[in-house]
């Protein structure tokens, strides 16, 4: 049976003493020998919170990737998405089907304070998944980079995050649209082909995005506005 | 129509350089309102360097970049330095993976590496 005691106790193996790790699983309660899949999302939050406290003052060196891993088994293991799919929670083992959890997000970006936020949003769904420090550092700049581009030139648009966590890999798709001007094809050529140049730096935030994902596509067409998807992937 | 969060960044004079920690979003507006108020720093004060303290900065995205070469630039134009200090680790990486430009700033490890280096006779 999967309860946090076992899952989290195999991640924090070799990083905090298990004397420790008793006592940090002591202040979780009832809730550290309760099947995980009985876990409700909201006791799963506050377990994942009461870790981290933990990991940062016990094992600070590698507590990102420590958090990183405990949010990954938290909200992989937990319950299923669907919450009456008995099939999926009965799957022994957890690993035999591919347990999809994942949430999507739209975002809608108006004005220039939204940047701000989209790029919080993203960073928190990128931690949230268990991508590493430094991929949810380029989530959020790329996130950035889309929602600059929906302000700047086109007004308004949405911004949506797409998260899917399987056995393999966690995947974050981002996928930027807005019915502003689009771009001429010709143009859109010579901004990937660096040639294009505006006072702005139109063009450098689409490359810039183009570097940091795993997976780029922009469909683009004037008068009918822009379509940016982009994928980061992290292994598991 | 003017932005809630509309507030001048304080420059502090420190060992004959101008320190701005950037703490805030640098929306455009306030992006040029930096400038323009270092600008009129560098020129009457008399300073030797700007340091540009980005340590609470998480996300530096090419616009921002832009935004603080700019700043380098025009500094530099008028015969003083400009650093850049306490940029993040995280950040640093995926600025090189992006393949921005930042040639108008130096940069140091810290606010006092900034300073030393900018005492140095020149």
């Amino acid at each position: 049976m999967r309860t946090v005691e076992s899952e989290i106790g195999a991640i924090l193996a070799g990083s905090i003493s298990e004397i420790t790790q008793r006592s940090i699983f002591r202040r979780l309660g009832g809730m550290a020998r309760a099947p995980l899949q009985h876990l409700s999302t909201q006791d799963r939050h506050a377990i994942q919170a009461e870790l981290e406290s933990s990991v940062r003052l016990f094992a600070p060196a590698k507590s990102a990737q420590l958090i990183a891993s405990c949010a990954r088994a938290l909200a992989l293991l937990g319950a299923p998405a669907a919450p009456a799919a008995a099939g999926v929670a009965g799957a022994p083992g957890g690993h035999a089907a591919p347990a999809a959890s994942g949430a999507d997000k739209r975002l809608a970006i108006d004005s220039e304070k939204d940047i701000a936020s989209a790029r919080l949003e993203a960073w928190s769904e990128a931690v949230r998944i268990g991508l590493s420090k430094f991929a949810s550092v380029k989530v959020a700049t790329a996130v950035s980079e889309l929602a600059r581009n929906i302000v700047f030139y086109a007004g308004k648009g949405t911004i949506e995050l797409r998260s899917r966590l399987d056995v393999r890999e966690t995947r974050l798709e981002i996928v930027a649209a807005d019915q502003g001007a689009g771009i001429e094809p010709e143009k859109l050529d010579a901004i990937f082909a660096g040639t294009f140049r505006s006072e702005r730096g139109m063009g450098k935030g689409l490359v810039a995005v183009q570097k940091l994902v795993d997976e780029f596509q922009i469909d683009s067409r004037p008068g009918r506005g822009t379509r940016v998807s982009c994928v980061f992937r992290g292994a598991r | 129509m003017k932005p809630r969060d509309e507030q001048e960044l304080p420059i502090i004079r420190i060992r004959g350089c101008l320190l701005v920690s950037i703490q805030t979003e640098l929306h455009d507006r306030l992006a040029l309102e930096l400038r323009s108020a270092l600008m009129e720093r560098v020129r009457t004060q008399r300073v030797r360097g700007v340091i540009l303290d980005v340590s609470w900065v998480e996300v530096i995205d090419s616009y921002i970049t832009r935004i603080l070469n700019d700043i380098g630039k025009s500094v530099r134009f008028m015969g003083a330095d400009c650093y850049m200090v306490g940029i993040r680790p995280a950040v640093a990486m995926t600025l090189v993976e992006m393949g921005v430009e930042l040639d108008a700033v130096s940069t140091a490890l810290s606010l006092d590496a900034a300073l030393e280096k900018l005492e140095l006779p020149r």
